[in-house]
């Protein structure tokens, strides 16, 4: 039997891999080594570079971001936020991928609520997501205590945006999945377009191929 | 009533008109309110050929603050400020503010008189400071009195001095000195400048310094400029018979919105600090949690707007300060920060290529000034002496082989010229930093400003109050850029952007403000 939508639809992009290349890993590597006290700038960066093995090492890429942001500890919510919205503006925003941009607009077109999945923090994804007129963003978010970041990530981080918290975050918004599509790059991106109707592999690595492969999902590349 | 309509068709009298915030408070009237009655604007001339009127001329042609004036009203520009402002000729450091009968008699309908005229530096020669802030105080004190109009005397936050006490209330205690000290003001007037006409102070200008802050510090004010400031407030508080308004703002600085995001005149006190950091001296002495109180120019013009209109109506009197670290705190840690962030996005946008490869990555931070490192600035003052004296020819042969002298002789020559260079630099820091400790290091004040933000908590364009204020959008994107574009180049001995003269030039006449007034 056919039912109706219930909701509008939606187009899920995830921001590494599918509209900007750099993995949110450079950008905590990047404000680390920006501290204001020259001697933190290397403790800083020492944490960000644990971060890649533990991922690898464990199978969960939720610990490595966990990691790679708690390098910024005790950095004031002022600079991460000043630094942060130069990051986006001087690494991310000319770059961004034409062909990501392109299933952007082209969603935009047919209606679609777009929604933004970054790793990245907020202080950085507010200006791309404004820049490509996202209707929402989903993103880490840092603890602070008295303006300073306490290193910690807010649950839920967006690395497990999938599963319960998509289909929450499209009851909250009045998303009906059953009508959205998902566009992602990484084999850690499955659940989300598992969840959705219409799925798509934008340039994917090793793991994504295999799967979308398996599946029938679509394949595009740059 | 809100103050554009209490003011409407008012007649104001302002001194200070060719400072900082005398100019924003003029065009935002006249922008706000353009059925004042009119503005009459005390104003020095300068010799002969600069009367009041020409001056005020040239800033209405010039200053960036009459940008949006000038659009607006075009070609009848001049037209429409003839009917509103009204220079004169005055020396308010003489008697009756040096205005002849035929002056006075355009005083006759005034509502109310605005003193912002005042010397800022910190540490002037006291005679001229006695005579800028206090004997100018007292004759226009004079004048509202002999006028029978409120005055509104624009004062400093800082005249509080270095109490023992954190919080400021905006109150006044006639004849008792911040140090808690009873005194008699008419008799400290005296007295000083009896001291500076003896001795050693009465040639020398350093020697008059010195005796001034000695005096200051030994009431408890920490320079001449609160030190004058407070003694004027002292005398006016004990005038018979005056109605007396003092408005105290704190640290004024680059406009948040009027006349334009950044708009700053003349070196302010954020200036010079900003400037220090954003060269190689990167280590402030300050207490990161301390606070610093800083209020965007055209806030405190929308302050003293509304508290001008307040005594027009009867229901100002007593003590506002204008300031923010009661309601919306700024710190030295933040400041110091943001100000290195500041030049960071500065120096990508328009910085020298040295500028954004070195210096806008190495942030300034603050330090304790009995901790300041192996770089203070004092460091380093004991030590250029020392190195350049060891390079000077006598003394290098004692540890330099001959031949490697001969050699290396014209880069010694460069680098001794080069290090008398930065040791004047370096003095001049070090005097700058000795004036500053005060209010960067020593003490951490404050400024109640709840009077101030009741007076005008229902006012749409009059309004003070600072809790929207966001310090890290204003620092970064207002205030710094403000102080590279308006302060730091004067600082650097360059000149600041002015705009164009208008063609034809612009005149102001007075026949339809005499009429706006009379038919009041």
């Amino acid at each position: 039997m056919h039912t109706e939508p219930t909701g509008r639809q939606a187009a899920f992009f995830r921001a590494e891999g599918v509209l900007v290349s750099r993995p949110a890993h450079l950008a905590a590597a990047w404000l680390a080594a920006n501290a204001q006290h020259l001697g933190q700038r290397a403790a800083r960066l020492g944490a960000v570079a644990l971060a890649a093995p533990l991922s690898l090492g464990l199978g969960d890429s939720s610990v490595g971001h966990r990691v790679a942001w708690s390098a910024l500890r005790g950095m004031s919510a002022d600079r991460i936020a000043v630094l942060g919205e130069e990051y986006a503006a001087t690494q991310l925003l000319d770059r961004l991928r034409p062909a990501g941009v392109d299933l952007l607009e082209r969603s935009r077109r047919d209606g679609c609520t777009i929604v933004l999945i970054s790793d990245l923090i907020d202080e950085i994804v507010a200006p791309v997501g404004a820049m490509l007129r996202a209707d929402h963003v989903v993103c880490n978010h840092l603890e602070y205590r008295n303006r300073r970041a306490t290193g910690r990530l807010m649950d839920p981080i967006a690395t497990r945006f999938g599963g319960g918290t998509l289909r929450a975050f499209a009851d909250d918004h009045g998303l009906d999945l059953s009508a959205s599509r998902a566009y992602g790059a990484f084999a850690s991106d499955q659940v989300l377009l598992a969840s959705v109707r219409l799925p798509c592999a934008v340039s994917p690595d090793r793991g994504l191929r295999r799967i979308a492969l398996d599946l029938d999902w679509p394949v595009v590349e740059r | 009533m809100h103050t554009p309509q209490i003011l409407e068709g008012r007649h104001l009298v302002v001194t200070g008109f060719t400072g900082f915030l005398a100019k924003v408070l003029v065009a935002m009237i006249l922008e706000e309110v353009p059925g004042i009655g009119r503005i009459t604007l005390l104003v020095r001339p300068r010799g002969r050929l600069r009367p009041a009127v020409r001056r005020v001329e040239e800033a209405l042609e010039r200053s960036p603050v009459f940008r949006r004036l000038r659009q607006r009203h075009g070609e009848h520009l001049s037209e429409w400020l003839g009917a509103r402002l009204d220079p004169i000729d005055a020396d308010l450091e003489q008697p009756g503010c040096g205005l002849d009968p035929a002056a006075l008699q355009r005083l006759a309908s005034a509502d109310v008189i605005l003193h912002c005229a005042g010397l800022t530096d910190f540490a002037p020669d006291p005679l001229k400071a006695l005579s800028a802030n206090v004997i100018a105080a007292a004759q226009i004190a004079e004048l509202a009195r002999g006028q029978q109009v409120p005055l509104v005397h624009v004062s400093t936050a800082y005249v509080a001095g270095c109490p023992d006490r954190v919080e400021i209330p905006e109150t006044l205690e006639p004849g008792v000195a911040p140090s808690g000290e009873p005194f008699d003001v008419g008799a400290e007037i005296r007295a000083l400048q009896l001291a500076c006409r003896h001795g050693d102070a009465r040639t020398s200008a350093g020697a008059r310094i010195e005796l001034g802050m000695a005096r200051a510090d030994a009431l408890g004010w920490p320079n001449i400029y609160t030190y004058t400031k407070g003694l004027a407030e002292h005398l006016l508080a004990q005038q018979e018979g005056l109605d007396l308004t003092v408005v105290r703002p704190s640290i004024v600085e680059c406009a948040r919105r009027y006349p334009f995001p950044g708009w700053n005149e003349g070196l302010n006190t954020a200036g010079p600090l900003a400037w220090l950091i954003s060269t190689a001296f990167r280590r402030l002495p300050t207490v990161p949690e301390h606070r610093f109180d800083v209020v965007p120019v055209d806030d405190v013009a929308q302050g003293l707007g509304a508290i001008c209109a307040a005594a027009i109506e009867g229901r100002a009197g007593g003590v506002f300060q204008l300031a923010s670290s009661d309601h919306n705190p700024f710190t030295f840690d933040r400041a110091v920060e943001l100000t290195g962030l500041g030049m960071r996005r500065w120096a990508r946008a328009s910085g020298t290529p040295l500028e954004r490869a070195v210096l806008a990555q190495l942030d300034p931070v603050p330090v304790p000034a009995d901790r300041p490192g192996p770089l203070a600035i004092d460091r380093l003052a004991r030590w250029v002496p020392r190195v350049r004296r060891a390079l000077e020819p006598d003394r290098r042969s004692a540890w330099l082989p001959p031949a490697l002298e001969r050699l290396l002789q014209p880069a010694l020559e460069r680098a001794t010229e080069e290090l008398a260079s930065a040791q004047q630099s370096l003095d001049r820091v070090s005097a700058m930093l000795e004036l500053y400790r005060p209010f960067i290091h020593d003490h951490d004040w404050v400024f109640h400003t709840e009077r101030a933000r009741a007076l005008t908590h229902d006012e749409d364009t009059f309004r003070f109050d600072l809790s929207d204020l966001c310090w890290r959008r204003y620092w970064v994107d207002v205030e710094y850029p403000g102080l590279r574009t308006w302060c730091i180049p004067l600082i650097e001995g360059r000149g600041v952007p002015s705009d164009p003269a208008q063609t034809p030039r612009l005149r102001l006449g007075r026949p339809e403000a005499e009429a706006r007034v009379a038919s009041k």
